[in-house]
């Protein structure tokens, strides 16, 4: 497709550094404080009670995840044909994708107390693993060779 | 020895030159360097807001460092020598790189925040359960490690947009320049 405008994004030689510095200032938050649980699952860390840790610190993984995924799409847009044919960008929109939905659905559940307490460490440890992969699959997105498009 | 031939020294050992040219190790140690600021970064976080007040006020304050003290120096562990694979595989190129620089210089000043504050807050947070209020003393420390922590990560992102003056980086070395640097 034929785009008639320039991405005002593009025109500003400052702009996508900045977008990344929120990039990685916004996972960090996320990550952090995910793991922060995760480690707890893991008898790790802090030892106050698992769900009311995750309820204490859940406003904060979520306003990562908007800086996330607020700054994302814009760094998206400065160059979306390198992005959408990229294999680490491909792998890391599925890990986003399976880390939301697992973040959102099971491990919430077994941090209410839903799930077998015998899952904890699991659930931790599958969390720990996808959240980290995003940022593996990120950071590779420079440096893998790109089809020409 | 000069610094910068430190820096030369230092890039030219086997192991900086092998990161250097690698495809796969290169940016498998820079994105361990960023999962450990993001591990490292959810302690300092945590703590921080602890003490100024934000989340977890129902904990007391010296469970929370005393808690978060290992996870901390595990996480700046990973991060720092990961960091420091990363800058020797292009030390040279580095040492003329300002955002280095100022890397560097909030680093240290990060030491002189821990030695600032060291005693007052965080090697006293007995204390700090006692206090009917918060400290300002330990409010600005925690505000100051945010504020720290925040700069380094940005300028650690601005190291990769400095192009390297290549007419003064030494001429065997200026061939193998960095495969590949995002950006």
């Amino acid at each position: 497709m034929l785009i008639a405008f320039e991405n005002p994004l593009n025109e500003s030689a400052l702009a996508f550094p900045i977008l990344e510095c929120f990039h990685i200032l916004g996972f960090a938050m996320t990550l952090g404080t995910i793991a922060l649980v995760d480690f707890r699952l893991l008898g790790f860390g802090l030892r106050q009670n698992a769900g009311d840790l995750a309820k204490a610190l859940a406003p904060w993984t979520l306003f990562g995840l908007i800086m996330v995924l607020v700054s994302g799409p814009l760094l998206f847009s400065s160059d979306p044909d390198m992005y959408y044919l990229n294999f680490s960008f491909q792998v890391k929109m599925l890990l986003l994708l399976l880390a939301l939905v697992f973040h959102y659905t099971i491990r919430r559940k077994l941090l209410r107390g839903e799930l077998s307490p015998g899952l904890s460490k699991p659930v931790a440890c599958i969390s720990l693993l996808l959240w980290s992969s995003i940022i593996f699959a990120g950071i590779f997105i420079a440096f893998v060779v790109t089809p020409e498009t | 020895m000069s610094a910068l031939e430190l820096a030369q020294w230092i890039q030219s050992t086997g192991w900086a030159s092998y990161l250097r040219m690698s495809a796969y190790v290169y940016p498998s140690i820079l994105s361990s360097h960023l999962t450990g600021i993001a591990l490292f970064a959810g302690a300092v976080l945590a703590t921080d807001l602890r003490l100024l007040g934000v989340v977890m006020r129902n904990q007391p304050v010296s469970e929370v460092i005393d808690q978060l003290r290992w996870p901390k120096r595990i996480g700046f562990l990973i991060v720092a020598t990961c960091g420091f694979l990363l800058a020797s595989s292009k030390a040279e190129e580095y040492y003329y790189n300002t955002f280095f620089r100022i890397k560097l210089t909030l680093l240290v000043l990060v030491a002189v925040h821990a030695l600032a504050f060291r005693g007052s807050v965080y090697n006293n947070a007995a204390a700090l359960d006692q206090a009917r209020r918060m400290p300002g003393k330990a409010k600005l420390a925690a505000a100051l490690s945010l504020l720290l922590w925040t700069s380094i990560a940005c300028v650690g992102r601005g190291i990769g947009y400095i192009e390297p003056p290549l007419d003064k980086l030494h001429a065997a070395l200026t061939s193998l320049r960095a495969t590949a640097e995002p950006r």
